[in-house]
């Protein structure tokens, strides 16, 4: 790898000349503070989701420097939410700052792509993105992930719902039609064919798309019992919204398959959110003892409860750290060794991060939307009505972890 | 023509920046970025500085250079030459094709056009997941390799884009300053009168959108090489926009200024995005700025400064004369 001092050296002597290699990464003594990067979308259409990342990553650094008695700085790299920026940021943090921990994503391609970049630095990278291909088909030795994929996002949903609600036999589906949407529905239709549901009709929506009433009365022709909505974030709450403006509410039952919990349900308000089921990677009422920790110290620094973006972004961080201090170096190999079949007290209770495809065993919740009546506090939106955990196995997930 | 625009001077400036970007920037992905959008931004300005064609669609030949670059080398293995090669090719045939249809319009509803087909490439680009990855793109392109030496150091790559960037910024000096060049700057003055003296005006603007299209599709296909993914965001109408306002901030009379329009556009969001959220409200203040009191754009203000410099030099020196 050619340093930019030697570039210099070089292109004084002929400018323009060519590379060479040299020296690769540096290794952080432990004397020395070790480095948390946290790439997120700071600006931005996600800015909101990276201001809460940025907030837990610092609570995880908090922590651990306390409890372990090291220096840890933390980097925030501006992602934009774009994969070219999001790769050039870690890039730079890795060729700069020797950065090799990297803790954030958020977003699928974004996350793919860092995933990947942080193997070439040498680092390790720990996302909650949703895309089934990080822990699957482009899984990759220095990439973790801690939130539920696609598969076991719908077995933990639709699967109990089915249970519950024996009479509703005719489901509709409103789907994103990119990769992530494409896993949800075909899980779905996976759970569908073994429960003998009638899957009464899909409609496919684009990624911009904003308005969504055609495909909801396309739904409503087909007068299913329940709607089940797979799209996500901004477009899942517009088509929830409009789908309660056409009385559909009170005709059958709604699921939103991947809600992003509180901040959602701020954003949509309690009676919207009343009766609907929501799908939830986090929820902070979760009865787990680092989750009651965390709450504790959120609501006592911040005055506030804690929301996906920043619990996901505190416990990714925090497992990076804690890997490190055991490995005794921030080495990415060395890392992801540590971190490579750990088990221990998550956020959702008892978590494990696999080793075949370094993905984190967890919960999946699924909630219910609570009348304001029944409300014990300004955030207690949602009960938690089932929780499970649903994974395939690595080589179903098409996983062939590179030796 | 202002003597900062002969070719030797502009020639000189791109050598300039080439080799002081090391000394300026630590970051060699920010520098090698500079270049890759430096040349790119080159090519839209001799669309829309010395043709008058405000083009949408340069977003289509970016992305394409991209994906050309994504898939093959992550499905074939490629060597990057053949890679580079066939990108410029493309880029250009598919410019000649965009070129074709959208020219047959004038003023906004060539506008429209290009903004139409920039739409209908990201929608294809989106639905052809099997080909380019969809909303992930694609992963995994390789960086090139330099006598058995993969270039994967920051510098180094810098090094071998800063090579390209040279060799473009000066075929696209000539071609500027052809007959050609001078053709299309009549044209963008008064088509009507360029048409009646008898130049096949039509044939000269799919000519100038084709040049652009393959150097932009060059570009495109190096970005991929340097951030080692080709993502779906490359071919979105915004990195139409990206190109077109570092076109319109360093000034469209020259083709430097769009050097200084590039590096100026990078620096200021990578500056300004970890220090303010909505930084880009910021860059909307710029635009309306450079709109309304800088039509120029950073070229401008370089030409204005550089004349008050030499009227305050020429000055004393007359008074001495007189004397």
């Amino acid at each position: 790898m050619i340093t930019r001092r030697k570039f210099l050296a070089t292109s004084a002597l002929a400018s323009g000349a060519l590379a060479m290699p040299g020296l690769s990464g540096q290794v952080l003594a432990q004397d020395k503070a070790i480095t948390l990067a946290v790439p997120v979308p700071i600006s931005g259409a996600f800015a909101a989701n990276g201001k809460y990342a940025v907030i837990g990553a610092q609570l995880a650094a908090d922590e651990i420097a306390a409890a372990k008695g090291i220096k840890i700085n933390t980097l925030d790299l501006d992602t934009e939410g774009k994969p070219a920026t999001a790769v050039r940021k870690v890039q730079d943090a890795a060729e700069q700052d020797g950065a090799r921990l990297f803790a954030g994503g958020i977003l699928s391609s974004v996350s793919l792509a860092m995933g990947k970049e942080a193997e070439r630095a040498g680092g390790v990278f720990m996302t909650t993105a949703g895309a089934d291909e990080i822990t699957g088909k482009d899984c990759n030795s220095a990439t973790f992930r801690w939130s539920v994929p696609t598969y076991g996002a719908i077995n933990e949903t639709v699967r109990p719902l089915i249970d519950m609600l024996p009479d509703a036999k005719k489901w509709y589906t409103i789907t994103p039609q990119y990769v992530f949407g494409e896993g949800l529905l075909s899980a779905a239709k996976d759970v569908f064919k073994e429960k003998g549901i009638d899957h009464v009709g899909n409609s496919y929506h684009s990624l911009s798309e904003r308005e969504f009433s055609g495909y909801l009365t396309n739904a409503m022709a087909a007068q299913p019992d329940v709607l089940l909505l797979l799209n996500f974030g901004s477009q899942s709450s517009a088509t929830l919204r409009q789908a309660i403006s056409f009385g559909m509410k009170q005709r059958m039952t709604i699921v939103i398959a991947w809600a992003s919990g509180l901040e959602q349900f701020e954003e949509l308000g309690a009676d919207t959110c009343e009766g609907v089921y929501f799908g939830a990677q986090y929820w902070h009422e979760a009865d787990a003892p680092a989750n009651k920790a965390l709450v504790k110290a959120v609501q006592e620094k911040y005055g506030y409860n804690p929301n996906y973006s920043l619990a996901g972004s505190y416990i990714i961080s925090k497992l990076l750290l804690e890997a490190a201090v055991e490995a005794g170096s921030t080495d990415g190999p060395a890392v992801a060794k540590a971190l490579a079949g750990k088990k221990y007290d998550g956020l959702t209770g008892p978590e494990e991060v696999r080793a075949a495809d370094h993905q984190v065993l967890k919960d999946y919740y699924l909630l219910k939307g609570k009348s304001k009546a029944d409300m014990k506090d300004k955030d207690d939106y949602a009960e938690i009505i089932h929780s499970g955990q649903s994974f395939l196995d690595p080589q179903a997930a098409g996983c062939t972890m590179p030796s | 023509m202002h003597i900062l625009d002969t070719a030797k001077v502009q020639i000189c400036l791109a050598l300039a920046t080439v080799l002081l970007l090391p000394f300026v920037l630590n970051s060699g992905i920010l520098a090698t970025e500079i270049l890759i959008y430096a040349m790119v931004v080159a090519a839209c300005n001799l669309l829309l500085g010395y043709t008058g064609l405000l083009s949408f669609g340069q977003g289509i030949f970016f992305g394409l250079g991209t994906y050309v670059a994504g898939v093959l080398t992550t499905r074939w293995a490629v060597p990057i030459p053949l890679v580079l090669l066939v990108a410029v090719v493309l880029g250009g045939l598919v410019a000649t094709a965009v070129g074709w249809f959208s020219i047959r319009r004038q003023g906004v509803y060539f506008v429209m056009l290009t903004l139409a087909f920039a739409q209908m490439f990201y929608f294809l680009a989106y639905t052809f997941s099997d080909i380019t990855g969809g909303d992930n793109g694609l992963l995994g392109v390789p960086r090139p390799q330099i006598m058995g030496h993969v270039l994967d150091g920051p510098w180094g790559y810098y090094s071998f884009v800063a090579i390209f960037f040279l060799v473009i910024f000066a075929v696209l000096l000539v071609v500027t300053r052809s007959t050609f060049g001078r053709t299309l700057l009549a044209i963008r003055e008064n088509e009507g009168r360029a048409a009646a003296i008898g130049f096949p005006v039509r044939l000269f603007k799919i000519e100038a959108f084709a040049i652009s299209g393959a150097i932009t599709a060059l570009g495109g296909a190096l970005h991929a090489l340097l951030i080692g993914i080709a993502p779906l965001e490359s071919i979105n109408y915004h990195t139409s926009e990206m190109i077109l306002v570092m076109t319109i901030i360093g000034g469209s009379t020259s083709l430097f200024g769009s050097v200084m329009g590039a590096g100026f556009y990078l620096l200021l969001s990578d500056t300004l995005s970890v220090i303010w959220p909505r930084w880009l409200l910021l860059l909307g203040l710029v635009l309306v700025t450079v709109a309304l009191f800088f039509q120029r754009g950073l070229w401008g203000l370089v030409e204005r400064g550089w004349d008050a410099f030499a009227e305050r030099r020429k000055g004393p020196q007359k008074e001495a004369g007189d004397v």
